[in-house]
């Protein structure tokens, strides 16, 4: 059984501000009870595995000069900071 | 001229000087105005076509060299940048936001020559199956304006299959090319994981998303692969496709070939209209010489919950970023505290990408990884032994793409799991890497049925011939819009 | 007992680039976010690319502290929202699905102490936050992002470290390693970061984060391990939690809860294969990797017979033991490398004096060979060194400018030892007597011509004189 309390506090990490929050935590109550069919699974040889690459195929290191106009494109502010509201 | 033309078609006319690429260009744009209230297939339309079409035009005339594509109109779905367009993923929270680059796949049709007609349509940052999910409200089914297009490719697929361009580029991560193309009885691929180039693809789920093809022929899908394939070295992703050419010998046919019928996407949840249309197929790739046995794949039951554990964990980290700080909408951050003010920005994603947010903050966390994100892993790995062990088998695999026809508007959204299942056919592609094709086969009660050939990896070109033989023995009516 | 850990954060500032972009890996000189693209901005549509050469770097690290590295190395995602996180997640490095990160289980030796290195991880720096406004009110956060994407190289330690002293000595090993390896500059503002933690008599480990410089770590511990005695003593329990360094008020204030509420999701950086690091390269980065520091130390003692303290200076600061092997020819190792740690030392001790210094490798070896032809004094030496530093001008110009070139003529020195004769009646007597005091009349002579006389005649003549 999914606990509410925990959906609606890892909303609040995520940053989610849950206004109509009922709708959302019954629903995301819903698929993760539906996730429960994991448990039936036998995974115990499984390995997790990924795309390899050599390390001669990475991208060498070079200094290559991007668009100093890229800033003004974006959000900016005095002198070209970025504005953020404060911090606690 | 006739806008129901393929790629290939279209490019003998012009370089025949049947007609000229404005002419095209323009009668496309006239297509757009007439049809696309209804159908709501774009949402932003390209201002310069007719300029770059003209362009073209020139270059015919005065004996230039011309890229592939001849000018041909081809549609963009939006969570895919273009240097200096708006790129929205149909979310309130990048209204505003003007791509700075360009996507390598755009770049590379650009280079070829090609007149990008607009962006289209998609369920919110691609996360659904029936574009209802749009923040710009959803794309109609021009085979039924009351139906579902089929998500999140919706626009692509539509735009293909009212005629308002002559093939699309969509984003694949569980269905999302060929969903839609099976429900607007268009070609849709999801290729090879890394075959194309994700740079400038927005992120959704990047493990196993792909951009893919929507065409009306599987020729033309050949066509277009030839042109974004390939080994990119911006996106680290990305592997050799060996320079293949995959519109060569895409008439060989499949005589001789094993194919495996998918026994758990081909039992029970099929609409009886789909099952009946299953069948069919199954006789007709035999009498292309093929032979047809059942196989099963015991790990697919749970392939939708795993593919939801790991997709949300992807997405909920891929959308973290969108804090409003350094791109978005207006909204300014004066007198507001950090927390508060990234909170009320994010206020801005629709239901089905905030609930995604919050399964994909659960389902990978601390207390909570070992039960679901960690199992869903190993559930792929899985998948991918039990799907490599078929294919040491099979040439390819098969099974209807969606279980169902489109559906109505409003009928499937309310019941999440019921909404999760209809992808039941088609992550199995997506969380194993391999290709897999949609091809437009019936159309029973004017509602579109396709049917999907998954291959083994990098077997594009052998699976488009596949694609192409079962293309061969359709005969489909034209859409009625 | 008392147990302090220590992370390190060490920025890879001889790259060119930064770890998943082509941006500039030193950012310093760059005004305010004009140092960045899409990539290290987290732009929707962006993907990272992995430097090659940073990847190299913090093997070669690695490899220097003795660490074990794998086959294959990963990335992961660290979640968390900050405002210097372009994309709201740093990429770094984490041992989950087995040894993944760059370098594990390895050593430093601080004085005769096994340092133990528990992992080394390579990831990515954040931007840099600057509040602006004085009150709270009015305040607000300005982001540059220029750093952001940097390459680092994280360096955990385990609690190995008994009191803040060793801790000062392990990080002047560190740094001199790193800038040997010439993968940093440990000296730039801001290269080199630490992180510590401590618990004492077996108790709560205490992270302490936030601490500006070196300086400021050392009395952030000294101040922690304080403030967990005196509560120890009181019998009150010391909680186990993040304190951040408080650098106004020179006290470890308690983050107040803010990491019990974080959750970092950590998961596979899908974007970013997994590394394959074959043997050949090991072997390859193995056979390039500069000589270490003990390595020439050791070489400087043996070979050329130099002081073990004076090749200690040599080895441990790579500006020396460069100008060092440039200037020596085998027979004159060891007054080169004397010459540089008694005389040059306080005119180039610090970066600002060296990026304006004029002196060459040339310069030294001219120098020793005119103090040998005893064309120069070694007191003059001095002198001649602080002008050539200053202006860069070659021995031979000097000799004749500064009328440096070194009294050798016997009559010259005669009448100057007759006139300190005169003017040290007693110190001739005594000089009679013990012949051992017979220096103080040297002293003397030299203090007249400057240092210019030659030491051994004036030495000579003094006892004939005497006699």
């Amino acid at each position: 059984m999914v606990d509410e309390e925990e959906i609606i506090r890892v909303a609040k990490l995520m940053k989610i501000d849950l206004e109509d929050h009922t709708e959302h935590v019954g629903r995301v109550k819903k698929m993760l009870e539906y996730f429960d069919i994991l448990d039936q699974i036998d995974l115990s040889s499984e390995e997790i595995i990924s795309q390899e690459k050599a390390l001669a195929e990475l991208r060498k290191d070079e200094f290559i000069p991007n668009d100093t106009k890229l800033i003004e494109s974006l959000k900016n502010f005095r002198e070209h900071y970025v504005r953020a509201p404060k911090m606690n | 001229m006739n806008l129901k033309t393929s790629i290939l078609d279209y490019i003998n006319d012009v370089k025949s000087g049947s007609f000229t690429v404005e002419e095209f260009t323009s009668t496309t744009i006239q297509r757009i105005k007439d049809v696309d209230d209804d159908v709501h297939a774009y949402l932003s339309l390209n201002e310069s076509a007719i300029e770059d079409a003209r362009i073209i035009d020139k270059k015919i005339s005065v004996g230039e060299k011309v890229g592939a594509c001849y000018g041909f109109p081809i549609s963009i779905k939006d969570n895919i940048c273009i240097a200096g367009s708006k790129t929205t993923c149909a979310s309130k929270i990048l209204e505003n936001f003007v791509a700075p680059y360009t996507a390598t796949v755009v770049d590379k049709l650009q280079n070829e020559d090609v007149v990008i007609t607009g962006k289209t349509n998609l369920d919110e940052f691609a996360m659904g199956l029936t574009t209802e999910f749009s923040a710009y409200g959803p794309t109609k089914n021009p085979w039924n304006l009351k139906y579902v297009p089929g998500g999140s490719s919706g626009g692509s697929a539509a735009s293909v299959a009212a005629n308002e361009c002559l093939a699309s580029l969509g984003s694949d991560t569980g269905g999302s090319v060929r969903n839609p193309a099976s429900f607007c009885s268009v070609v849709g691929l999801k290729p090879t994981y890394g075959l194309i180039s994700r740079y400038g693809l927005i992120s959704y789920a990047n493990s196993i998303e792909q951009i893919g093809p929507v065409t009306k022929t599987v020729k033309d899908c050949g066509f277009l692969l030839n042109i974004i394939a390939g080994q990119d070295s911006n996106d680290d992703t990305t592997i050799d496709n060996v320079n293949s050419d995959y519109l060569s010998d895409i008439e060989q046919g499949i005589e001789g070939k094993k194919i495996g019928i998918i026994k758990e996407m081909t039992s029970e949840g099929l609409s009886p209209e789909v099952s009946d249309a299953t069948k069919n197929a199954i006789q007709d790739f035999e009498k292309l010489g093929a032979s047809c046995e059942e196989v099963s794949l015991p790990t697919i039951p749970y392939t939708v919950a795993a593919y939801y554990t790991i997709t949300s964990t992807e997405a909920g980290s891929n959308l973290a970023r969108y804090d409003n700080i350094r791109y978005g909408y207006d909204f300014d951050s004066e007198g507001y505290e950090y927390n508060s003010y990234i909170s009320k920005s994010r206020t801005k994603f629709g239901p089905e990408v905030t609930r995604r947010i919050i399964l994909g903050g659960f389902v990978p966390s601390a207390g909570h990884a070992g039960k679901y994100f960690l199992k869903a892993l190993k559930v792929k790995s899985k998948l991918i032994s039990e799907v490599n062990r078929a294919f040491e088998k099979y040439d390819f695999l098969i099974s209807p793409t969606a279980p169902v026809q489109p559906f109505q508007f409003g009928e499937k959204i309310d019941d999440p799991v019921t909404l999760m299942l209809l992808d039941y056919n088609t992550v199995t592609a997506n969380l194993t890497g391999k290709p897999a094709i949609s091809v437009p086969y019936r159309v029973t009660g004017g509602l579109p049925i396709g049917m999907q050939i998954i291959g083994n990896s990098k077997s594009e070109k052998s699976l488009l011939q596949a694609a192409y033989a079962l293309e061969s023995k359709t005969e489909l009516p034209e859409v009625p819009l | 007992m008392t147990k302090i850990g220590l992370e390190i954060h060490c920025q890879l500032t001889k790259l060119q680039s930064k770890l998943f972009c082509s941006c500039k890996a030193n950012y310093r000189e760059f005004q305010p976010n004009h140092n960045i693209c899409p990539i290290c901005m987290g732009l929707p549509g962006s993907l990272p690319r992995l430097n090659q050469k940073a990847v190299e770097s913090a093997t070669s690290i690695a490899m220097a502290l003795s660490c074990e590295t794998p086959e294959k190395i990963a990335f992961f995602r660290k979640n968390y929202f900050y405002p210097d996180l372009p994309k709201n997640f740093q990429i770094t490095q984490l041992n989950v699905y087995g040894d993944m990160s760059i370098g594990g289980e390895g050593y430093v030796d601080v004085e005769g102490k096994k340092i133990k290195i528990r992992r080394i991880q390579l990831e990515e720096d954040p931007g840099r936050l600057i509040y602006e406004g004085e009150s709270e009110r009015t305040k607000i956060t300005l982001v540059d992002y220029n750093r952001a994407g940097t390459p680092l190289v994280e360096i955990v330690t385990d609690p190995d470290f008994e009191n803040p002293r060793q801790v000062r000595v392990f990080l002047n090993i560190l740094s001199d390693l790193l800038e040997n390896l010439g993968v940093s500059e440990p000296g730039l503002e801001g290269a080199m970061r630490a992180d510590g933690n401590v618990s004492i008599e077996g108790g709560n480990k205490v992270e302490i984060k936030n601490i500006g410089s070196f300086h400021d770590l050392e009395k952030a511990l000294h101040f922690e391990i304080t403030r967990q005695k005196s509560l120890s003593e009181r019998d009150i329990e010391i909680v186990q939690e993040t304190r951040h360094w408080d650098d106004r008020r020179k006290i470890t204030v308690s983050s107040r809860s803010k990491e019990e509420d974080q959750d970092y999701r950590y998961f596979l950086e899908n974007d970013i294969p997994w590394v394959k690091i074959d043997q050949e390269t090991m072997t390859s980065l193995q056979k390039n990797m500069p000589e270490s520091i003990s390595s020439k130390k050791e070489r400087f003692v043996e070979k050329f017979n130099i002081a073990p303290q004076v090749a200690d200076i040599l080895a441990s600061d790579k500006y020396y033991s460069d100008l060092f092997e440039n200037a020596h020819s085998n027979s004159d190792a060891k007054d080169i490398a004397n010459l540089i740690t008694t005389d040059l030392m306080g005119f180039v001790d610090t970066k600002e004096k060296r990026e304006e210094s004029k002196l060459t490798s040339h310069h030294l070896s001219d120098l020793i060979a005119a103090i040998n032809d005893k064309t120069l004094t070694r007191t003059s030496s001095k002198t001649a060194l602080q002008e050539i530093v200053k202006s860069g001008k070659s021995v031979k110009e000097l000799l004749t400018e500064m009328d440096l070139g070194q009294v050798s003529d016997s009559s010259e020195i005669e009448s100057i030892i007759m006139q300190v004769f005169e003017d040290e009646k007693q110190a001739v007597i005594d000089a009679k007597e013990n012949p051992e005091t017979v220096n103080y009349l040297v002293g003397k002579v030299m203090q007249k011509t400057k240092g210019k006389a030659d030491p051994t005649k004036t030495l000579e003549l003094i006892k004939s004189k005497l006699n």
